[in-house]
């Protein structure tokens, strides 16, 4: 019988019973992000009674030691009052094992430690290990936890970016997984997908009526996604040297963006149902020519009021390095929808300012009987979505300005998400935590999206094998290089005005 | 000039003033319902506290109408914009505010005054501070411009024959009881507790008395079983028992009057498990 008491109580994602296993836990994301998101979902009672935490680093530390850490960083990063209430019950379920991921001493004490929470703690042997790993650490942990599985309760894992470096490497990682998990146990986690105005995008394309029905080749003139940042590589220098704008923000991000923004619609709102859908985007990407790709490298110049070195002067980056801090690409989705339709998209670094947005632009209108007296040229419908910041949607639309005469001028009605719903827009990370518990992987990207990107990313990267690259060629501050709004002009177009 | 007109003055002159204050960049205006708040002199500092923390929650039109029916017929209005500052968001937004004072007969007839100024296909909430005055000229015509009427039998004398009046709206409008509301995190504990509670027989209360009539009322109806009710006085809920068996307290602070109001505002349609627990009080 079910649970008459239940009606019309709010529906509660309550977990099962589990403990979540953070390898890599004395690094920065930990502090910043992982352990605020659990206080965050404990201050909402979101996650399950039963429920303990294990940090694995190789740092020395104690459970003390590490707690303490971790409590300031919930309460400097963290979105709600550090109760104590609160806190006391997370951290009665915190526990720190200080090993070197390749020992057997260190991987029994793993063990034993989670054996003893199962028994303290209730947890049931479901296991959710999180790897916040650097990747040359990746195939040793794996196989560890793979080896040491037990048959009680599920497990999980979830794998931070970045997934490989090419196809290759991407293709093996999916290898030793597979090895010992089930593709449905695996949670390729891109945080961007765990935002809510990502998710909204679902929701302004699929349930509401007025938007699917031109959202085509037949009214969108074009599609123009872009992901600026204005800060630089922040020490960064040792990841950034290898990854450049391609890897770090147009494999994973961008390509996400674009494929939400390209898909059909899913039949429902389930995990294999939204990726079979974004995959078939992916697939049909056209790869595009060297004269559809731009990339850059900044140089000195001035950011925010602040001045800004170059790339290649930032401590850690070669006086003669060829990663790209910018990239750009002039994209087509090879399909009945979007044939023809360019997706212009761009990534950066040292921008003139912090920005992701997706701007959908519609064709002019057909014949717009007042061409003559358009007070600033009688623009294009515009529907602009603001991941970052601003989280919300605007509408540029045409409307008279008052007075005698027929001027036109652009005008944006705006939706500001955090302003229609104060709730507090939860962070990407409590998401898409609570997700993996719950073993719902609908946010997360599947084994063939990851391969599908890498695929494109590694045809692109092939052609710039052939040249150098005239580096710096942007200066910090602005908005990227010139050969970068000759790719839009040389199409009558012209990036988005900020 | 009609006072519907005067206020859609104060209104636009106020916006325009805003845009050029602002270098010709408005913030902008949110609304995500019209909020009603029926709220005599004496209720009127409470309904106002609560509405400062609300209105970061729900930007929304708010209308606030005071009666003040032993005085000589007149109405007086009033518009204003509220700022918001969102956090990590560059621009502000803003929403409006109305307060009109209904003077004399003014006082029995508001749906001519509301039914203009509701934000076209925007639900409206009125928020009725106070017992309300049932058949009531005035109650029957806000009754009649809203969607949802949120009362608070908290702020009630008389329970729980009040409840058999509130009960005769249902089929007109939608209504929520905040005292309903703040029990949300007890029935969760009890929810929780089921199938042990399933064949309660008494259900203890240490609380208000409004809270626990509808809390026994909930369980008899979702149960649908005979519970016997006994209270102990306290200004919130600080202990439920079934059957002698005291169940654990909810984990952490309760919501406060702009948490417990928000949350109504986002009940868009009838609650049928509120209404069944009103119809089993008694």
């Amino acid at each position: 019988m079910s649970n008459p008491l239940a009606e019309g109580l709010p529906v509660r994602r309550r977990p099962d019973p589990c403990a979540i296993v953070i390898f890599g836990a004395s690094g920065d994301l930990t502090r910043r992000k992982l352990f605020p998101a659990l206080y965050a979902l404990a201050y909402r009672r979101l996650l399950p009674e039963q429920f303990a935490i294990v940090g694995v680093a190789r740092t020395e530390r104690t459970t003390k030691e590490f707690l303490a850490d971790m409590r300031a960083g919930v309460r400097e990063h963290g979105r709600d009052p550090l109760k104590s209430e609160v806190w006391n019950w997370l951290a009665d379920g915190v526990r720190y094992v200080a090993t070197e991921f390749d020992s057997d001493p260190g991987e029994d004490a793993l063990a034993r430690t989670l054996l003893e929470l199962d028994e303290e703690r209730g947890t049931q042997g479901n296991r959710l290990y999180y790897l916040a790993i650097p990747p040359q650490a990746f195939e040793t942990v794996v196989g560890e936890l793979g080896e040491r599985r037990t048959g009680s309760g599920w497990t999980r894992v979830i794998v931070e970016k970045p997934f490989g470096t090419d196809l290759a490497s991407a293709t093996e990682l999916n290898t030793l997984l597979h090895r010992w998990f089930d593709e449905h146990e695996v949670f390729r986690i891109d945080h961007y997908l765990g935002k809510e105005t990502v998710q909204n995008m679902l929701a302004l394309r699929f349930a509401n009526g007025i938007f699917e029905p031109i959202w085509n080749r037949q009214f969108i003139d074009h599609v123009q996604i872009t992901v600026a940042e204005s800060m630089g590589i922040e020490g960064r220098a040792g990841f950034y040297e290898r990854s450049g704008a391609i890897r770090d923000i147009f494999q994973n991000h961008l390509l996400q963006l674009l494929a939400l923004t390209a898909m059909e619609p899913p039949i429902d709102f389930t995990a294999d149902s939204v990726r079979n859908e974004k995959v078939k985007v992916l697939r049909a990407l056209h790869t595009p020519g060297p004269k559809s790709v731009v990339r850059g490298q900044y140089g000195p110049g001035w950011v925010e009021g602040e001045e800004a070195p170059g790339y290649r002067e930032e401590p850690g980056v070669a006086s003669s390095s060829e990663t790209e801090t910018y990239f750009a690409a002039k994209l087509f989705v090879d399909n009945w929808r979007w044939a023809d339709t360019p997706f212009y998209v761009r990534a950066g670094k040292r921008l003139a300012r912090r920005e992701t947005s997706i701007a959908i632009q519609f064709q002019r209108a057909p014949h717009p009987p007042f061409a003559d007296v358009a007070g600033d040229g009688l623009r294009p419908n515009v529907l602009l979505i603001h991941v970052q910041p601003d989280e919300g949607v605007s509408l540029a639309v045409g409307a008279k300005v008052p007075g005698a005469g027929m001027t036109i001028r652009t005008v944006h009605m705006d939706f500001l998400y955090g302003g229609a719903f104060r709730t507090g827009l939860p962070e990407a990370y409590e998401r898409l935590i609570l997700d993996s518990m719950l073993g719902d992987a609908t946010l997360f990207t599947r084994e063939d999206e990851v391969e599908e990107q890498w695929k494109l990313v590694d045809a692109i990267i092939g052609a710039w094998q052939r040249d150098r690259p005239s580096f710096p060629n942007y200066q910090a501050g602005g908005w990227g290089p010139a050969a970068a709004d000759e790719l839009v002009h040389r199409d009558g177009r012209s990036w988005r005005r900020h | 000039m009609g006072v519907i007109a005067e206020i859609e003055r104060q209104l636009g002159a106020l916006r325009r003033r805003e845009t050029a204050e602002r270098d010709g960049h408005a913030d902008l205006r949110m609304s995500t319902a019209t909020h009603v708040v029926w709220a005599p002199p004496r209720w009127l500092p409470q309904a106002q506290a609560t509405f400062a923390r609300l209105e970061e929650r729900h930007p929304a039109r708010t209308i606030f109408l005071i009666p003040e029916p032993g005085r000589r017929a007149r109405i007086e209005a009033e518009a204003a914009l509220k700022d918001v500052t969102l956090e990590g968001a560059e621009r502000e937004i803003y929403s409006e505010v109305v307060e009109i004072r209904l003077f004399g007969a003014a006082a029995r007839h508001p749906a001519s005054i509301v039914l203009p100024l509701l934000i076209p296909d925007l639900p409206a909430f009125c928020r009725w501070r106070g017992r309300p005055p049932w058949g009531a000229s005035e109650l029957d015509e806000v009754v009649g411009v809203v969607d949802r009427l949120v009362v608070d039998s908290g702020e009630w004398a008389g329970l729980p024959g009040q409840y058999g009046r509130l009960e005769a709206l249902f089929d007109r409008v939608a209504v929520s009881d905040i005292a309903f509301r703040r029990l949300l995190p007890w029935r969760v504990r009890l929810a929780e507790a089921w199938p042990a509670v399933g064949k309660a027989r008494r259900v203890r209360v240490t609380g208000p008395r409004a809270d626990a009539l509808l809390l026994a009322g909930w369980l008899r109806a979702r149960l649908r079983r005979r519970i016997a009710l006994t209270r102990r006085a306290a200004d919130t809920v600080e202990a439920v028992a079934v059957d002698g068996r005291e169940l654990e307290p909810p984990f952490g602070d309760p919501p406060g009057p702009g948490d417990l109001l928000s949350a109504e505002l986002d009940v868009l349609g009838r609650d049928r498990v509120y209404e069944a627990a009103v119809q089993s009080v008694r």
